[in-house]
């Protein structure tokens, strides 16, 4: 297994905004982190000298904005990490992995297909899955009314919360570390 | 533009379709690029090689590839979206349509994820029944996989034999499945349909068979002189192509790598199974399709073992979810290996009638993103028998 | 003037039962060729139509004559249609100098193998404006192919019946089959394997068959250079595929396995057992092999059989002036 606590320190580092441990066995994941946006082709660079792979790359549309979720997996050992990007409605725009993991560009593709997310540098972000004349809202974005807040979907696990803007913005208290 | 009462603004602006002559938006787009005396091909979306509706654009130096680029989006049916508007309950007998030749993989991705989610404990019969219709499936999989691979170069006959074989398959699964294509006996908590003694005595009979066909086969296919020089040397796919792609599965064991699922991540009852994971001599074509016909004495031999470790119980657990069941709020990743590599499902519940987000990862897409760069500088031939090795199913990418 | 009148009459007489030959042949052969590989894949094969099916091939043309003649646009059209007729004229006059029989033959000309040497090339201009007129990349593609391929597997060709053509000493195909006795060891192809089997691996190259069929590889270029033909137009290049090869099995039997002669009695139906059973091996490597690649076809072509078959006609040539 690789050792998430290094990699949990890598992005305290990097400046992430809060860190989470996970039970392996049924979230699927080892260790997460909410990172800045700038942070996160640096800390994909990381990964990627690590020998990880970017497996998957999946967003979902909370009331805070997109949470866009990088799933990586290391080639010389199980062990399966994740961060996240959240992403403001209003300025829907990210950083492209597609200089460190050119598998990255279709997955961006297909999340820009999706939300309408913006991956700025990818070389080629026309749409993918979708036509090229798809009218009407990207398929994923739910109604206002709909969306539940980051809080309620438990993508945080046993978390600490690094940044207090990040905390009061998602509704949970800086100072506390959770169990749940 | 406004819809409903989104504010929505097209990121990529306003495309024109030129008209007819010059192409469409997605060759308008590629030919931008292209060295100019160079043939743009259009292989697909109806080609009789891209095994359905896979489009790839293609740049000829001749009858070299300068640049290649998949187009996809034919058979795009928004699974992500039903998963969203479904219960989980309602959305499972989706999972049998993702990948119309492992779907009994992608039930498990799904309902597995759920089930962890949720915390469900699944019967150990249910278990064993997942393991034996899986790799069934996984066979079947693998042996459509080559006949349609060695008609991609050239050899009719290989793939009617496959069909042979695979009714034979079938014929096992439709008794614990009801159905022959769009699989999905999973229910969360176990399995919808116990196994008859009918049932494992054609298993038991199978297994000898096919081990006496693929002995067969070698003769005849594998040791192909032709087959060999159109294989050997062809794409060559290496652990950082793979790397760099999130390529998976056989692929990704063919460059020398020795994972899988079934053992990184152990789900089932795979972990009390003893199998080999085959990995490539060499990382060619030829070596991932050494890698998958291994695969198929390897899931033959779980099969054995299975069939034979079976215990006797309920199929599936007391107070299973019903129809109106709803998840736990909660986040979870499940991965299984399917035929093409790593199947996850990734599901997200606010707590609500339906799940949140679902998001499923098809290794085929990864797969086939490596194929420009693989392809490129071989000659059209060449690329048509890697598009071929990646062994792709377009409902899969497409999702 | 008596004379050439004659031989006018003969030759019309002659074209009219080849082309009865001809398209017999395909209804016979597409009948072959299907229930073949049918039990080369454990199937039936056709088995509705007629008994044990034999009606299936004339359904067949009977669809392809009624169909709509349709054609893409921007196409070349005058050379459009004249490619598929281009196809199957040429071949008609490759069957004039052929001995059927004792008797029997259409135009004996001297120089047979010469006559059909020459118009054997003319296919592949029909290729060619098919695949340049059709206005398609892949008839384009197939078209390219279809010229490289068929000019190159003509020359070992050539040289392999050049060895034969000097064993007995004439370019008359009637003097080459009286060369021969008539039981199977008195053949040329025991004098001359390696010519044969020059003369086996080319045909399947020059008549386009798999695993040689690179021109319309469908895997690969769809159909080739016939991607954009339907209808009689199609049935036109079908036809004369089928008549190429029987052409070619006709010479192969003339040159190498005796012709119309046969251990018991002489006459054309041992010429078309012979033929028969060299289609039969190449329906047979059809359904069996897969294709080879483009280059590793005219390596093939110019690596192997080329040097081989120059080799044959030296050694040949030496034998002859030595021993003579």
């Amino acid at each position: 297994m690789s050792d998430p606590e290094k990699w949990l320190a890598n992005w305290r580092a990097a400046g992430a905004w809060s860190l989470s441990r996970h039970d392996l066995a049924k979230e699927g994941l080892l260790a997460s982190a909410f990172l800045p946006t700038k942070a996160i082709l640096n800390c994909a660079k990381e990964l990627k000298e690590a020998n990880f792979s970017l497996l998957d790359l999946s967003a979902l549309e909370t009331q805070e904005g997109f949470v866009v979720t990088y799933h990586f997996d290391s080639l010389n050992e199980p062990g399966r990490l994740a961060f996240r990007a959240l992403v403001p409605h209003k300025k829907p725009h990210l950083p492209s992995l597609y200089d460190v993991f050119q598998g990255a560009e279709w997955h961006e593709r297909e999340t820009a297909d999706f939300f309408g997310l913006i991956f700025d540098q990818n070389p080629n972000l026309i749409p993918l899955l979708l036509a090229d004349d798809h009218y009407g809202p990207p398929p994923l974005r739910k109604n206002p009314a709909d969306l539940a807040p980051l809080k309620k979907l438990g993508l945080l696990g046993s978390f600490e919360i690094l940044d207090p803007d990040f905390g009061a913005l998602i509704g949970e208290d800086s100072q506390k570390e959770s169990q749940s | 533009m406004t819809f409903g009462s989104l504010n929505f603004v097209n990121p990529f602006g306003v495309w024109e379709n030129p008209g007819s002559t010059a192409g469409d938006f997605y060759a308008v787009n590629f030919e931008k690029k292209a060295v100019s005396g160079r043939v743009i091909l259009n292989l697909g979306p109806q080609h009789p090689s891209t095994h359905g509706v896979l489009r790839v654009l293609v740049e000829l130096d001749g009858e070299y590839v300068a640049r290649a680029e998949p187009v996809l989006g034919y058979l795009h049916r928004m699974h992500e979206k039903m998963g969203e508007v479904k219960t989980p309950w309602q959305f499972i007998p989706n999972m049998g349509r993702v990948d119309y030749l492992h779907p009994l993989a992608w039930n498990w991705a799904f309902v597995g994820a759920a089930e962890k989610l949720a915390g469900l404990t699944v019967p150990e019969r249910a278990e064993y029944l997942r393991v034996i219709g899986c790799e069934l499936n996984r066979i079947g999989s693998h042996l459509l996989w080559w006949g349609a691979f060695v008609m991609d170069l050239g050899g009719f006959t290989p793939i009617l034999y496959a069909f042979e074989e695979r009714e034979k398959i079938n014929d096992i699964l439709q008794i614990i499945t009801g159905s022959r294509l769009t699989m999905a006996n999973f229910r969360f908590g176990g399995v919808c349909a116990d196994a008859d003694e009918r049932f494992f005595r054609l298993c038991a009979e199978f297994i000898p068979y096919l081990r006496e066909r693929l002995k067969m086969y070698k003769g005849l296919v594998t040791d192909n002189v032709i087959l060999r020089r159109r294989l050997e040397g062809i794409g060559p796919i290496d652990v950082d192509l793979c790397q760099r792609y999130g390529a998976t599965g056989p692929i990704l064991r063919a460059a020398g790598l020795a994972r899988d699922t079934r053992k990184d991540y152990p789900y089932g009852v795979y972990p009390k199974l003893d199998f080999p994971i085959p990995t490539g001599p060499i990382n060619d074509s030829f070596g991932r399709y050494l890698v998958r016909l291994a695969e198929i004495e390897t899931s033959l031999s779980i099969i054995e073992q299975a069939i034979k470790d079976i215990p006797q119980g309920p199929i599936i657990m007391d107070k299973a979810p019903k129809a109106t069941w709803k998840l736990p709020a909660g986040e979870s990743y499940f991965t299984v290996e399917g035929a093409r590599g790593q199947i996850a499902a990734h599901i997200t519940s606010d707590g609500g009638k339906n799940p949140y987000r679902v998001k499923l990862r098809a290794p085929g897409f990864s797969n086939l993103s490596l194929f420009a760069e693989a392809a490129k500088g071989t000659l059209l031939a060449d690329a048509i028998a890697i598009l071929g090795s990646l062994d792709l199913v377009i409902p899969e990418i497409d999702r | 003037m008596f004379l050439s009148l004659a031989i006018v009459a003969q030759i019309i007489v002659a074209v009219l039962l080849i082309i009865a030959l001809m398209v017999g042949n395909a209804v016979v052969m597409v009948y072959m060729e299907r229930k073949v590989a049918g039990f080369i894949q454990r199937r039936p094969g056709p088995y509705e139509v007629g008994p044990y099916g034999t009606l299936q091939a004339i359904c067949d043309s009977m669809k392809l004559l009624a169909k709509q003649l349709y054609r893409p646009g921007n196409v070349d059209l005058i050379l459009y249609y004249l490619a598929p007729i281009l196809a199957f004229f040429p071949v008609l006059l490759l069957y004039l100098p052929i001995p059927f029989g004792p008797y029997l033959t259409a135009l004996p000309v001297g120089d047979g193998v010469i006559l059909i040497l020459a118009f054997a090339g003319l296919g592949v201009l029909s290729n060619l404006l098919a695949g340049w007129s059709s206005n398609n990349k892949y008839s384009l593609l197939g078209a390219a192919r279809a010229v490289s391929q068929t000019v190159a597997y003509e020359i070992p060709m050539i040289l392999a019946l050049l060895a034969v053509v000097f064993l007995s000493g004439s370019t008359d195909l009637k003097v080459v089959t009286d060369q021969q006795g008539p039981w199977p060891w008195q053949w040329n192809i025991v004098l001359q394997p390696l010519a044969f089997f020059i003369y086996l691996v080319s045909l399947v190259g020059e008549t386009n068959r798999a695993p040689f069929d690179l021109p319309e590889a469908e895997s690969e270029l769809a159909a080739g250079f016939h991607t954009e033909y339907s209808g009689m137009g199609f049935a036109l290049f079908f036809l004369s595929e089928y008549a190429n090869m029987l052409l070619v099995s006709f010479v192969a039997a003339v040159f190498f396995l005796g012709g119309y002669k046969g251990p018991i009695a002489d006459g054309f139906w041992w010429i078309f057992i012979k033929a028969y059973a060299l289609m039969f091996f190449m329906v047979w490597i059809r359904w069996t092999f897969p294709r080879v690649r483009f280059d590793q076809l005219l390596n093939i072509n110019w690596k192997w059989l080329l040097p081989l078959g120059l080799f044959n006609l030296w050694l040949t040539a030496a034998v002859i002036k030595v021993a003579f």
